[in-house]
């Protein structure tokens, strides 16, 4: 293969699992293993450093340097910022979790003991707005 | 608002009638209507504004939120008719969510 060529494969597969990721966030398999996107970029990363063993041309730097910064934002993104530290547990199985009362969009005050001896509770829990 | 959407997709109509999903989160209730529309479908959304239940169920990301506001950890409980939870999803690492296939299942054996 040319070193254009794999510039150009590198490309693709940086973009492409950009765009694929972007579009099965819901599908759960996909979602759940972030890790994918980072091997993903590091495989670009890694077809664009043979670009530019074979060929020191412009476009083979510009493909190993998309491939890199996708790869540590990727990295940067899953191992730092989407980590959650630890926090004590209150929630337990076989226990029960604090009662509350809160509003809820018709301006109601719903509380979860309501739903004791009436009906099973999934509860979501979501940081919201984003 | 992945996890909902996926939730209320496999949730068939009786089990929906059978079950209470309940959304918790600092959105005020506009915000979560807009939501609640946007889904089609009738979970109750409940606002935690000042994150007070939130931080009472150990759930808040420190700093976790743009401009370092805390935020809530992620989280779903499966709560049987007696309260108990039954089934619990925490994860580090908030682009991960549980399963809606798993949440049905542990619903499902209760």
């Amino acid at each position: 293969m040319t070193s254009g060529r794999l510039a150009l494969l590198s490309v693709v597969i940086a973009v492409g699992t950009v765009v694929a990721y972007a579009l099965l966030l819901g599908v759960p398999s996909v979602r759940n293993h972030p890790e994918g996107y980072v091997a993903a970029f590091a495989i670009a990363a890694t077809v664009a450093g043979l670009a530019v063993a074979l060929r020191r041309r412009w476009y083979a730097w510009l493909a190993l340097g998309l491939s890199l910064l996708l790869f540590a934002g990727g990295a940067y993104i899953n191992f730092v910022l989407a980590r959650i530290p630890a926090e004590p547990t209150v929630l337990r199985v076989g226990e029960r979790p604090p009662d509350f009362t809160l509003t809820d969009a018709s301006g109601r005050q719903v509380s979860l003991a309501e739903y004791r001896g009436k009906k099973p509770v999934v509860l979501v829990f979501y940081r919201g707005y984003w | 608002m992945a996890e909902l959407q996926g939730l209320g997709a496999a949730l068939s109509e009786a089990e929906r009638a059978g079950v209470e999903v309940v959304a918790v989160s600092p959105d005020r209730n506009e915000q979560s209507q807009r939501l609640a529309n946007g889904l089609h479908v009738n979970y109750r959304f409940l606002a935690d504004p000042d994150l007070s239940v939130t931080r009472s169920y150990g759930l808040i990301h420190r700093r976790g939120g743009p401009g370092g506001v805390d935020v809530p950890r992620p989280a779903t409980v499966v709560l049987d008719r007696d309260g108990v939870v039954r089934w619990l999803s925490l994860s580090d690492n908030y682009q991960i969510r549980p399963d809606p296939g798993d949440v049905l299942r542990a619903v499902r054996t209760l």
